[in-house]
């Protein structure tokens, strides 16, 4: 004789197999979801970390001024200020490599192009740079501190609005799931119910059927959940170690796999979060709809 | 045990399927439930099992009116029921120990706590050889002897039977019989829906007769 009981309920039920099968690909967008959004994050903490350790200032060219020793009083100044680990002015032919992007090359030589001074910051201890800014024009009245914040503002910005925006897309991954957690409980009742006839006329209470449904549930949810963490983390492995390029994306991708430190701890964890949901929505989505559908059985 | 009084069914405006049913049983009483085929036996019994509420009258069933029991109390009092149904109903993937089981693993049972009880059952009813196999491997009188052990298996005190000897040849149908009635010299109340005339002659036992609505005792 066997030594265990049976199942109650056959693993092979066919809502079941549907249910696993879109779950995946809801669990798949999620893990791409997910992946996309500590990328963005990690990207923008970086550019922010070179915006903050690096400042401009810049010395206009000014009729009745000489440029060569207004930039060396502002390197003199910055030279005495706190906060500020070194300071170099750029040469022309720099200067001119920085505005091709926005001016093109064909005659930049003939434009009164400022003179620009490479500022870099500590990030522990940055110098008071409102202060900075005051000295500055007190000093050279034609020079201008550029502290890039403006472009780490919007960075934040972006990169908050795309967090916000994931956030919204897997809440809308985690309701999907539960509306078809809840519709599989009524195909699987219905596909079953000879069973649930039988567990009725033996005396079964709804809890001890719903716990015996909603055993598969569980599997088809960590199942799911598992399958759409492999297929997701295959396409950043696509990205990251097997694609043409070597560009940001593919670096931002590689990052994923990177052996757990600080946030990337973090990475992993909500990775590992997305079955554990999963299994977690298809347990309480099935529990709540089995108990009313029970309810409504005799 | 069983009281019905007044009982009335029908499906919305429709015609009455029970007008007016009133019958009684006692403890210990074997009894046949007889009637053509679509005279209202399965529904009856449907009635009796808490499947099926009536359009009016009342049933009281140990002692509790069961048309106006709460959901939650239902399966406490179906555990005092033992079904056995025309087509069997066995869990087609579970085997032959396992169905006969389940009305005690509903009850929270443990394997070990059950083991032995249900091993002597199906000797008992002949299916000791078949414990392990599955319902579709089985004969049509082995599937019901296993569907008279399941419903049997948790001791009821009362057995209600809907055309149990339907789907099974005349000699099935005095083996099942003969459990039956052995089942109720050993204490089991029964209540057998049925249109075998020749096996209700046999059994010598009550039969109250189900025609155009009405309980008649034969």
């Amino acid at each position: 004789m066997k030594e265990r009981e049976g199942a109650v309920f056959p693993k092979s039920a066919q809502p079941l197999k549907t249910l696993t099968a879109v779950m995946a690909v809801m669990c798949f967008l999620a893990v791409l979801a997910v992946g996309a959004l500590i990328m963005i994050n990690r990207a923008v903490d970086q550019w922010s970390r070179g915006l903050a350790s690096e400042v401009t200032v810049q010395v206009k060219l000014a009729s009745g001024r000489d440029a060569d020793a207004d930039v060396a009083a502002a390197l003199a100044l910055l030279g005495v200020t706190p906060g500020v680990v070194s300071a170099e002015a750029m040469s022309r032919a720099e200067a001119e490599k920085l505005l091709e992007p926005w001016l093109g090359s064909n005659g930049l030589d003939k434009l009164p192009v400022p003179a620009l001074i490479r500022v870099t910051v500590s990030q522990e201890a940055p110098p008071d740079f409102e202060a900075l800014s005051v000295a500055l024009k007190q000093k050279v009245p034609v020079a201008q501190l550029d502290t890039h914040r403006r472009w780490e503002a919007e960075l934040r910005r972006m990169a908050g609005t795309l967090s916000r925006l994931s956030a919204l897309v897997l809440t809308m991954v985690a309701g999907s799931a539960a509306l078809i957690v809840a519709s599989a409980s009524r195909a699987v009742l219905a596909s079953q119910s000879s069973i649930v006839e039988a567990l009725i006329m033996a005396g079964a209470e709804d809890r001890f059927i719903a716990d015996a449904v909603g055993r598969r549930f569980i599997w088809a949810g960590l199942g799911a959940g598992v399958l759409g963490l492999v297929a997701g983390l295959a396409v950043f492995a696509l990205l990251g170690f097997f694609s043409s390029g070597n560009d940001g994306v593919a670096q931002a991708a590689r990052g994923l796999f990177h052996v757990p430190k600080g946030d990337a701890r973090l990475a992993l964890i909500s990775f590992a979060a997305i079955p554990v949901a999963a299994t977690v929505i298809a347990l309480l989505a099935s529990r709540l709809a089995l108990g009313r559908l029970l309810r409504g059985l005799s | 045990m069983l009281n019905v009084k007044h009982l009335g069914l029908n499906y919305g405006s429709g015609p009455d399927i029970l007008k007016d049913v009133n019958l009684s049983l006692q403890p210990g009483e074997m009894c046949f439930l007889a009637g053509p085929s679509g005279s209202g036996k399965s529904s009856l019994l449907r009635i009796l099992l808490m499947a099926q509420k009536p359009t009016r009258g009342s049933v009281s069933l140990f002692g509790r009116d069961v048309t106006a029991i709460a959901h939650t109390e239902k399966p406490l009092l179906r555990r005092k029921l033992g079904v056995v149904f025309q087509d069997f109903r066995l869990i087609e993937h579970l085997s032959v120990f396992d169905n006969v089981a389940l009305p005690l693993r509903v009850k929270g049972l443990k394997r070990r706590d059950y083991l032995g009880d249900v091993k002597d059952l199906l000797d008992w009813v002949g299916l000791g050889e078949r414990m392990d196999a599955l319902p579709e491997t089985l004969s049509g009188g082995e599937k019901q002897r296993a569907a008279i052990a399941r419903a049997v298996i948790s001791k009821p005190d009362l057995v209600l039977a809907d055309e149990p000897t339907g789907n099974v040849d005349s000699v099935m149908a005095k083996r099942l019989l003969h459990l039956f009635m052995e089942l109720n010299r050993g204490g089991t109340t029964l209540l057998i829906a049925s249109h075998d005339e020749e096996l209700m002659r046999q059994s010598k036992k009550r039969v109250l007769r189900l025609g155009d609505g009405l309980v008649r005792a034969a």
